[in-house]
Formats: structure tokens, sequence, C-alpha cells
């Protein structure tokens, strides 16, 4: 990686002659760096460059610098003796005295890691330095963003609003929650592990009910009538647990749409492989938004040697 | 190598499960008169079975697809290097197993009987050979993705090493509900791991992105 690199350098420099000198130092100055730490390998690029574009360059003060690497000089110094070198360029002096400060604390820290990572930078087949990639993989992998609006607006005869509001922020009260399943016929599960399922969920989307009763007091009642969750990989597969609406809210089309968005927010990932374990009563529910049942033979087993 | 620096870094932003380790087991390969003709390596020989997803790169994971004829997740879909990184660092269990087929298809030496005993099958050196993962939610309930073993290490038991390891480190996390998706001819292996059918009946549902056209004639 280094050799290819230094070979694109050359075309850019104006003069052949010295340049060369600076190629062939820099290939031997390159061979020393295959130890180092991945700070003094970045460094020491930097420098190959400079040495490169400069075009004050002498072969007798690259050769200095060269003497230096032989000698295994200290990071610290030899940055020193590099500044002293392009003195007489002062934009690259503001560009290496941050770095100064740097080192010393990148040198204390990472001491160990660079040892083993030059260790396995030694045994594998292709090293290239990452400094460039992680933050754009971050960027990428975003939880999803989440949304709120109201779903659903009625106004009863006495004149309180009833607004259904969904939710993709997983804000769930875990103990509604528990209430909500006890509601449906659910089996009891324990509280600590509820939790921790919707904390670690892809999405969990929830519908509250908000009544706000005609009176000048605007006392709001907020009921949680609907959930479900999906747990995923964030790339490829994805699965959806717990669909469940409350019985009084049931028929009026809720958990499809319930459904229907968790769906959406999956695919809008580019996550294609959407499962779920469907109760013999709700398959036809499912199939009706989409969902083919044993599809190319493909079936789902649980795990009972535990 | 970039690909392990993506994966390592994400490590340090998602969650994991704490311990990480890395055994050294024997498999015997199971010798019937075929075998016996054609391998002329000795019929016992190391794997390194790992549950760290940092030795994992997801380039030698997706020729290991290749390797096993897999569609990925029973779907065919192009393998993007970088949602493989993703979806490696957001999985609770990564198993990987190791070996070294250099020393495997070798012909045996019977002065360095010792020295191979200790040899030592390093993540870094050797061969991705096997693999499985598993996607959770800590809590209540995973899922078992990409069991796969190249071919010629197959019906060695690695597999349902592989699936037993996942199934522990899930255990050990109180998460009892495991389930996995599998193909008609992976069933019997299933099986063989102690998965079943579903007690309570449930049929498994898949998303077709195509809702059924009797549906709007229906109402």
């Amino acid at each position: 990686m280094w050799l290819a690199n230094e070979s694109r350098i050359p075309s850019s420099s104006s003069s052949p002659s010295p340049s060369h000198t600076c190629i062939i130092n820099s290939h031997q100055l390159s061979e020393c760096c295959v130890g180092w730490t991945r700070v003094t390998r970045i460094i020491s690029h930097i420098l190959t460059m400079l040495t490169l574009n400069l075009n004050a360059i002498s072969s007798s003060s690259v050769l200095f610098l060269n003497l230096l690497h032989r000698t295994n000089a200290d990071t610290l110094s030899l940055l020193a003796s590099s500044l002293v070198f392009v003195s007489d360029h002062n934009l690259f002096t503001v560009m290496l005295s941050p770095l100064v400060a740097a080192t010393r604390k990148f040198k204390s820290f990472q001491l160990k890691a660079g040892f083993w990572e030059s260790i396995k930078s030694g045994l594998m087949k292709n090293n290239t330095t990452q400094v460039i990639d992680p933050p754009s993989v971050d960027e990428e992998d975003e939880e999803p963003l989440p949304q709120e609006f109201v779903l659903v607006e009625k106004t009863e005869p006495d004149g309180t609003i009833e607004q259904i509001i969904f939710s993709s922020g997983g804000d769930l009260d875990v103990y509604d929650l528990q209430a909500l399943c006890d509601k449906v016929g659910w089996p009891r599960r324990p509280l600590s592990k509820l939790a921790a399922a919707l904390k670690n969920s892809y999405i969990v989307a929830s519908l509250h009910s908000i009544r706000k009763s005609p009176g000048s007091e605007g006392n709001e009642q907020k009921r949680l009538i609907g959930m479900a969750r999906a747990t995923s990989d964030h790339a490829f597969n994805a699965t959806i647990w717990d669909v469940l609406v409350d019985p009084g809210y049931q028929g009026q089309g809720l958990g499809k749409a319930l459904v229907e968005k968790l769906i959406r927010a999956l695919l809008q990932r580019d996550i294609g492989n959407i499962t779920l374990f469907a109760d013999s009563q709700v398959v036809e529910f499912y199939r009706n938004l989409g969902f083919e049942a044993d599809p190319e033979g493909i079936k789902g087993m649980f795990c009972y040697q535990l | 190598m970039v690909a392990i620096g993506l994966s390592r870094t994400q490590l340090q932003v998602t969650e994991g499960f704490a311990s990480k380790s890395m055994e050294l087991k024997w498999v015997r390969r199971r010798t019937t008169a075929k075998t016996l003709h054609l391998h002329n390596a000795k019929p016992l020989f190391p794997i390194y079975i790992s549950t760290d997803p940092r030795h994992v790169d997801p380039q030698h994971l997706r020729d290991l697809f290749a390797d096993c004829n897999r569609a990925f997740s029973t779907r065919p879909e192009h393998l993007h290097i970088r949602k493989l990184a993703v979806a490696l660092s957001h999985s609770a269990v990564v198993v990987s197993v190791f070996c070294n087929l250099q020393h495997l298809n070798a012909v045996p030496n019977h002065n360095s009987s010792i020295a191979d005993f200790f040899v030592p099958v390093s993540p870094f050196r050797d061969q991705l050979v096997g693999f499985g993962r598993a996607v959770s939610d800590y809590g209540l309930t995973a899922s078992i993705y990409d069991v796969m073993v190249i071919p010629s290490l197959q019906r060695m038991g690695i597999g349902q090493m592989i699936v037993k390891k996942i199934v522990r480190m899930l255990t050990s996390r109180d998460v009892y509900d495991i389930s996995v998706l599998c193909s008609e001819n992976e069933r019997l292996f299933f099986k063989a791991c102690g998965f079943g059918d579903d007690i309570l009946g449930s049929t498994t549902m898949m998303y077709t992105r195509t809702a059924p056209l009797t549906a709007p004639e229906r109402e």
C-alpha cells in the first residue's frame, strides 16, 4: 500500500532529478515505518508528501532525515527536525504545530494498541489505514427518526375530543404495556425483561388515545391502546413481535395501521426480509397486509433443548 | 483490514455480550471408506471457534457465503460489504470458526506429530470456515441467522457446535425464546440441534411486498 501511494506522488512534483532521490529515500523511509504505530505512520506520510512537494529540497537534507530514521529517533525529535527543516515555509509549520501537541497525547495511550496493531498488520495480507471510513458508517447507521402524528380524531356528542396518536419513538411506560397485555389476555412476562426488550428493539410503534374534555380545565387523559415492535440487525432481517391493540379499540383498522407503518419504516431502511410468527386466528389479518405463510418452504423453529 | 476497522469502531457504539471467548476444539472427520481414500490428512484436526465479532472480516464472510452456495438469508440479494458490517455489529451473537486448511490437506508427517498438536490456529491467519449469528432484543426473543460451514468440512459436527454455542450464549443472558428460519433441507439439522416446531402452533410469515389482489375484491 505504501509503495502504491508513493508511486502516485512523483507525477505531481515538477522537478524530476531531486524527486528521484526523494522517491528512493521515501521508499526506505516507508520500510522503516511498517513496524511503527499508526500515528507515526500518518506523520511520516505527511512528511514525505511535504518533502516531495517542496521545490527548495536538496538531497542532502533528505538523507539527513533518513539518517534520523535509521538511528530510530524519537517521534518528537523527528518532528522537531522536520519543523526546523521546513521553517522557510510558514504555512507548513502552522500545519505541523498542532501535530506536535497531539503526538504527546497519542503516544501515551496508543502505544499499547499500536504494538498489537503492528503485529496484526504485519500478519494480514492487505493492510490499509482506516482513518476516513468509520465516521461515514456512523452517519448511515442512524436509528429511524421517531415520528409522532395524529392518526384519527373523533368528536363525541358531548363535546369531548378523542385523538389517537401514533408514535414510533418507543416512549412507552412498561407498566401500561403490562396492563394492556393483561387486557388482551396474554401471559405475564417479567417487567425487567419487557423493559429490556423494548429498549433494544429496532422500532417500537405505539398508539395512545388522548381524550380532551370540552371544559375549561383541559384535563387530558392519555392511555396506551396499541403497540407493535420489531427487532432487526439494521441491515437485512427484521422480525415483528408483540402486535396488540386494546379490545375496546379493535376492528377500526388501528392494528393494520400500526403494522403498515412499521413495515414502511423498515422498507425505508432497506431492510427487505421481514418475518413474523402469527397465531392461527391472525394469519388472515397478516395475509391481507402482504405477508405470505411458509414462503418457499421456509419455516420457523424454536429451541427446546435449553 | 478496512472492514475489521469498521466493525471495531461500531462495537464501541453498540451493545454486545460482554464475554468474548475463543476456544480451540478438535473435530474428527467421520471416516468412511470413501473419505479414507480421498483425504490423506489425519482425521483429527483443530479448529478455532470464536465469539468475538471483531474476528470476522466481512470480505471473507462474503466469500464464505459464496462457497456455501447460500442465497443470503434465504433471499438472493446483492451482498454489500458495508451492509454486512452493519449487520454484524448489530447482531447479539456472532460465532465464527477458523481452520488452517493447509495443515488439513497436507500429507501427514509423523515426525512432527507433537509440533502439530501445539499448532496454533489463529483467526488472523487461518480461513473462516464456519459462521453463525443471532439477533436479539436482550430480553425476550432471539433469532438465529446464517449458520453455515464450508462444504468440505461439513458433517463433522461443526455446525452443531456453532448452534449450541449461540444457544448457550443467549441462555446465559436469560433469553429463552430462540427462533430460527430454515428451509426444508435444513430442518433435520436444526432438529438435531434441539429445535422443533412451535408448540403454540404459530405460522411463519414473510413479507412479500405485494398485497394479495383478492383483498379489495372481497370488500
